[in-house]
């Protein structure tokens, strides 16, 4: 059991160091770390920024989903969206690209693209698939980094990035606009119009319009614009001229504007142009609207300027020679104390005065200071009856207190102003309407109704009806009279008398038997006896026709002198009285008296040509001397007959006249008058002839 | 078995001074630096294996972070984008009733490397008697990871098949996220480390080597 080798030590092991002992493995898990570490930090810096954007809603928006572009180029992403604390509007917050967000101005535009269908066309049709997105138009300003934006509600109209001008139309109403209605130049489409707003200080419209570039240097104080309705219809010598425009131009309306006369000046961005109905207004207002080569003039009221505007019209004598520029207050300085006055500066046309356009300033104030020396003054007046509003005027006063342009170094040229008469409207209408209350406008009423009631009645009443019935009945009867046989008949007797009297001169004429003279000689004494006493007769007679005449004059003096009415109740008076006269016995018998009278006539002559006893000529003789001298007797009557008959014929034409020339009852009493008369003037012939040779009678002569 | 071999007193290799080469088997004397039949590197299993095994496993649990915080897939489907983590896609899944994949994605992407983790890490605990466990199940537990750690990459396989496949440019497009490479960074790290575990190790805890000179 010699076992030499030295028993087990127990010995410590030098232990190895724990650096070398270390694996090179352990590098793999420091560099894992170290790369995941650096993915995750990379990954951090990714994330970009977060922005709010305040929406009124967020219809579509996803959060997570919906990204958020600028230029079409995806730059972020919607993290979340939820409501403000007060639920009044929507906050969708999106994280953006570092440099994006980095470079947001404060006046960064987002809104939500949708799709869209419009009159203008189809627009975010990619959105269907994708969903809707934010777009973000803005300036790109390196380090501002806002991060608090509000969103609009609508895409603006300008496509991002469109580089033009944009300027401000003002029109009455736009009725005929729609939002992103084209404008044109020439039939060519250079820029859009956008949402009109309605103006509260004025009446009208205004909306933002975009030019696009290079178009907009055709823009210039001289352009108008004015509507287009895409349909134009005009009626000429050639037709009528239908023209459609675009289905787009028709259904959105649109503008067109041009330069409307030379020498315009270039425009500012947000140039105000008025917008006109059409093509024509827009084109004359180039001749009424702008003044040009204004001169300032100024004018310093102490009165109230109340009305008077910017813009207010300045007239000289009543023509529009410029227009109010500007009002201010300024403190005077004076001795004693300090006073605000009103300063209205005037910009005057000179062009207007009948200036030279050219005649620069000086030649204005020049002018004007002639004119205040020989008495122009400026005074407020009113542009009408019955508005409030102010206009300065610019007069010429007969004799005013002297002064003078007065002419400051850092305002324009004064003009002295007076007084004006300005009527105190307010009061004016007070009394005016007092006055109107204080009308009797009841009192008037009542009045006027019962005056109609009375015209009423008055109309209503039976005898105003039956008064035109009376009338024609009146006139019936008249005509009645007249056209009865026996006044008809009447000249045709009297002319068959005259006819047999001639028959009987003529037969006389033609008898030759101077043998048996005396027979007839014999028949003439005794029908010369019946003539004398047939004479006596006529004379009766005659004396009746007097009295009618006679009645019949003071019946037509009668009715000369009366009024229509009375006239008329006289004329039928007076022709019931002729109607009664005629219808009397008497009178039918004169006529037939006289044809009885002249039978006798006849057959005595008859008897005395068939006597033939020429012894008893003498007596004969003596005795138709004694005939003659009765007829004669009668006859003598005659005369004064016919000229009374024909007194009362003009008497009666000249009444008949008077009540009318035209109607068939004077025209037939007419003609009955003038019958008589020709029957007046036959019998005063006989008369004569018988007076101045009796003897024609009995020898045919 | 096991308990006849502790009453027989088994040799190891180890015990005997010896080392066997890890790729062909032959026994070599303690000193040998290579294998005199296949050339390869002969080392004594010793705590530097165990080194490189908690390296590699940390630096597979390192990537494996990112693979699950970031999106495994990019899916744009008519112009949607969504991005899916892994859990987030398991939890989709099943969202939409498809349990049964969502249980098959859960547990090979969660379950196995999370497993293969805890295996790995109790392994090597137990090399170093941290923790107790008889060898015999310490090798099976061995071999299982050894086999799963294969399969784990069947995410990495879908996200890489469906990316090729399915390029339908607007309508549906799938993109690989950055969790795919960490995913499949995290089973590589993790197989290498099971490969850098030495499973004499296992055996050596149970029968520590002699010292040095105690035989012949």
């Amino acid at each position: 059991m010699s076992d030499s080798r030295p028993g087990d030590m127990e010995i410590e092991r030098r232990k190895p160091s724990f650096w070398r002992n270390l694996s090179l493995a352990w590098l793999i898990p420091i560099a894992a770390l170290l790369v995941t570490l650096f993915v995750a930090w990379q990954t951090w810096l990714d994330r970009g920024q977060t922005i709010e954007i305040s929406f009124e809603n967020a219809g579509g928006i996803v959060a997570g989903e919906t990204t958020l572009r600028y230029r079409d180029v995806i730059v972020g992403n919607v993290e979340s969206v939820a409501f403000v604390p007060d639920l009044s509007s929507v906050v969708v917050t999106a994280r953006l690209d570092r440099t994006i967000a980095d470079s947001l101005p404060e006046d960064a535009q987002f809104w939500v693209v949708r799709p869209e269908v419009s009159t203008s066309g189809v627009s975010g049709l990619t959105t269907v698939l994708s969903g809707v997105y934010l777009e973000a138009d803005f300036e790109p300003s390196p380090g501002a980094a806002f991060d608090r934006f509000t969103g609009r509600e609508d895409a603006p109209l300008v496509e991002p990035g469109a580089v033009g001008t944009r300027i401000t139309l003002r029109a009455i109403d736009a009725g005929q606009l729609s939002v992103g209605a084209p404008i044109f130049h020439k039939g060519i489409e250079v820029g859009k119009i956008e949402r009109p707003e309605l103006l509260f200080t004025r009446d009208g419209v205004v909306f933002d319009a975009f030019i696009r570039e290079p178009y907009d240097e055709l823009l210039t104080s001289a352009t108008r614009f004015w509507l287009t309705s895409g349909l134009s219809l005009s009626l000429g010598t050639g037709g009528l001229d239908v023209s459609v425009g675009s289905l787009a131009n028709v259904v959105r309306g649109g503008l067109t504007f041009d330069t409307v006369f030379s020498g315009g000046e270039p425009i500012m961005e947000g140039q105000v142009f008025e917008l006109y109905e059409n093509e024509d207004s827009a084109r004359s207002s180039a001749f009424e609207d702008p003044f040009e080569n204004t001169v300032e003039m100024s004018v310093e009221f102490e009165e109230s300027v109340s009305g008077l505007a910017q813009g207010s019209a300045v007239t000289l004598r009543g023509v529009r020679i410029g227009t109010v520029a500007a009002i201010n207050a300024r403190v005077r300085e004076t001795d004693e104390r300090r006073e605000v006055r009103l300063r209205a500066t005037l910009s005057i046309d000179p062009g207007r005065i009948g200036l030279p356009a050219d005649v620069g300033e000086e030649g204005v104030i020049d002018f004007f200071s002639e004119a205040v020396r020989n008495g122009l003054r400026a005074r407020l007046g009113l542009q009408s009856m019955f508005s409030q509003s102010l206009v300065v005027e610019l007069v010429n006063l007969p004799d005013p207190e002297p002064a003078a342009l007065v002419t400051l170094p850092d305002t324009p040229p004064l003009i002295p102003s007076v007084e004006s008469e300005l009527p105190d409207i307010g009061a004016t209408a007070e009394g005016l309407l007092t006055r109107i209350d204080n009308l009797p406008v009841e009192e008037l009423l009542d009045q006027t109704i019962s005056t109609l009631a009375t015209i009423e009645s008055f109309v209503a009443d039976d005898a105003l009806r039956d008064a035109p019935g009376e009338f024609v009945a009146l006139l019936a009867d008249a005509r009645g009279v007249v056209g009865s046989d026996e006044v008809q008949a009447l000249p045709g007797e009297i002319s068959g008398v005259v006819t047999d009297l001639r028959a009987v001169t003529e037969t006389l004429r033609q008898a030759e038997t101077v043998a048996n003279l005396v027979e007839a000689l014999n028949s003439v004494q005794t029908a010369a006896q019946s003539v004398t006493d047939f004479a006596g007769d006529i004379s009766g007679a005659a004396g009746e026709f007097t009295d009618l005449i006679t009645r019949l004059n003071a019946l037509t003096e009668k009715a000369n002198q009366l009024e229509i009415e009375e006239f008329l109740a006289s004329a039928r008076e007076l022709l019931d009285s002729a109607d009664a006269l005629i219808d009397t016995e008497e009178a039918r018998a004169i006529p037939q008296s006289v044809t009885a009278a002249l039978d006798e006539a006849r057959g005595a002559l008859e008897e005395l040509r068939e006597g033939g006893a020429v012894e008893n000529v003498n007596a004969a003789t003596a005795s138709a001397q004694e005939a003659a001298d009765a007829i004669r007797d009668a006859v003598e009557t005659l005369p004064d007959l016919s000229v009374r008959l024909q007194r009362l014929v003009r008497e009666a034409e000249r009444v008949v006249a008077s009540y009318g020339s035209e109607s068939t009852f004077s025209r037939e009493t007419l003609n009955s008058l003038r019958e008589v008369q020709a029957a007046a003037e036959a019998l005063s012939k006989l008369a004569r002839a018988i007076e101045r040779n009796p003897n024609s009678l009995l020898f045919g002569r | 078995m096991e308990d006849a071999g502790h009453a027989t007193q088994i040799l190891t290799a180890h015990a005997a001074g010896l080392a066997g080469c890890t790729s062909c088997g032959k026994v070599h004397p303690g000193g040998a630096a290579r294998c005199l039949r296949c050339g390869t590197p002969l080392s004594p299993p010793d705590g530097r294996s165990l080194q490189k095994v908690w390296a590699w496993l940390i630096a597979g649990l390192i990537v494996y972070i990112p693979a699950n915080v970031f999106p495994m897939l990019q899916t744009t489907n008519l112009g949607r984008t969504t991005d899916n983590t892994i859990v987030g896609g398991v939890v989709d899944l099943a969202e939409h009733g498809d349990y049964g994949v969502a249980v098959i994605v859960f547990v090979a992407s969660v379950v196995i490397p999370l497993g293969k983790f805890a295996a790995i890490a109790y392994l090597a605990l137990s090399i170093s008697r941290t923790v107790r466990l008889n060898a015999d199940r310490r090798h099976v537990l061995f071999v299982i990871v050894e086999f799963i750690g294969r399969w784990s990459m069947i995410d990495v396989f879908v996200v890489a098949i469906l990316s090729s496949l399915v390029t339908l440019d607007f309508t549906a497009t799938v993109k690989p996220g950055i969790a795919a490479v960490s995913f499949a960074l995290s089973v590589a790290f993790t197989m290498v480390s099971a490969l850098s575990f030495d499973p004499r190790l296992i055996w050596d805890v149970e029968y520590p080597p002699r010292a040095k000179g105690s035989e012949t």
